[in-house]
């Protein structure tokens, strides 16, 4: 049984619904089922003290959107590829940006940036000051550096 | 044509480097390289209405191999900057850069980023910067123009 903490309108008039952790598969399973068929976006929050998981989902035959919201005190949520396909790499950019690990992807690396490049640039205690570089090597592979070097 | 001397007899005197150089400005040939909202307005001065043609950018090479000038327009990312510096490599001699718009210039309105280059000239040796978010075409063919002036030697820096 699914547990809905908290169900709101946002400014949009999306609904929105606030789930724990744990319900998430079977909660999107249900709403799959119902008719949402597109897993439309997914992107995260930094609250600082939290992460926090945001799915937009749309349905063709309702042509209509629903938000869900999930929050993860460790960095992990379960992945939705087994259920929509497009999570692949929406869930790989939100591993990029935030560090958020998707248990079950089968492919988690990053989506963006090198797999050198050290921390993840959309947190909020991401330090701007430290400044990384992106250099080729001669594979024309990138890797992130601290040191400028030759191409710059 | 001020370094030109012509006598009466239909006879034109000038040095190899002065006839080079006008040769050089007047046919620039720059290099197909958009990457953000910039190269709208590059498309449009390569266009009719504006038309660098009439300065003897004649046609946008799709090849760095044949092409002498490189506008680099729009937002430089540092994932890109070592691309830019191999296309930039694979030109001929002699080569020119105009660094089209604010990102290029400085970092624009994401100089807090973490991902923009601050300046396209950490990366490449600039000749001309056109600021501007973007800049008009009237930018940019002055821009141009300008270049053309230094190559002739026209200008004072």
């Amino acid at each position: 049984m699914v547990e809905i903490i908290e169900e709101k309108k946002g400014k949009d008039g999306r609904p929105i619904f606030v789930i724990k952790k744990s319900d998430l598969l079977e909660f999107m399973r249900q709403k799959k089922q119902e008719g949402f068929d597109h897993l439309s976006l997914i992107t995260g929050v930094d609250r600082k003290d939290y992460m926090e998981v945001v799915y937009h989902l749309y349905s063709f035959s309702k042509n209509q959107y629903i938000v869900v919201k999930v929050t993860t005190d460790n960095l992990t949520v379960p992945s939705l590829i087994s259920l929509w396909k497009s999570a692949d790499w929406e869930e790989r950019e939100q591993y990029d940006m935030l560090g958020i690990r998707f248990e079950g992807h089968p492919d988690l690396k990053r989506m963006f940036l090198p797999e050198s490049w050290v921390g993840h640039p959309l947190r909020k205690d991401y330090d701007l000051n430290n400044v990384q570089y992106i250099n080729m090597d001669e594979y024309g592979e990138d890797y992130a550096t601290f040191d400028p070097g030759d191409g710059w | 044509m001020a370094f030109l001397k012509t006598g009466e007899t239909g006879i034109l005197t000038t040095t190899i480097d002065k006839a080079l150089e006008w040769g050089r400005s007047n046919s620039l040939w720059p290099l197909t390289f958009g990457l953000a909202c910039c190269a709208i307005e590059m498309m449009a001065v390569q266009g009719s209405h504006f038309d660098i043609s009439r300065f003897g950018s004649e046609i946008f090479r799709n090849s760095p191999r044949q092409s002498d000038l490189m506008i680099v327009s729009g937002t430089v990312t540092k994932k890109m900057a070592p691309r830019l510096k191999r296309l930039y490599d694979e030109m001929p001699y002699p080569k020119y850069v105009i660094a089209m718009g604010v990102c290029v210039i400085q970092g624009g309105p994401y100089v807090k980023g973490y991902s923009v280059v601050l300046g396209v000239d950490r990366v490449v040796p600039v000749d001309v910067f056109v600021p501007g978010c973007p800049p008009t075409p009237d930018a940019l063919t002055y821009g141009i123009m300008t270049l053309q002036k230094k190559i002739r030697g026209e200008t004072d820096r």
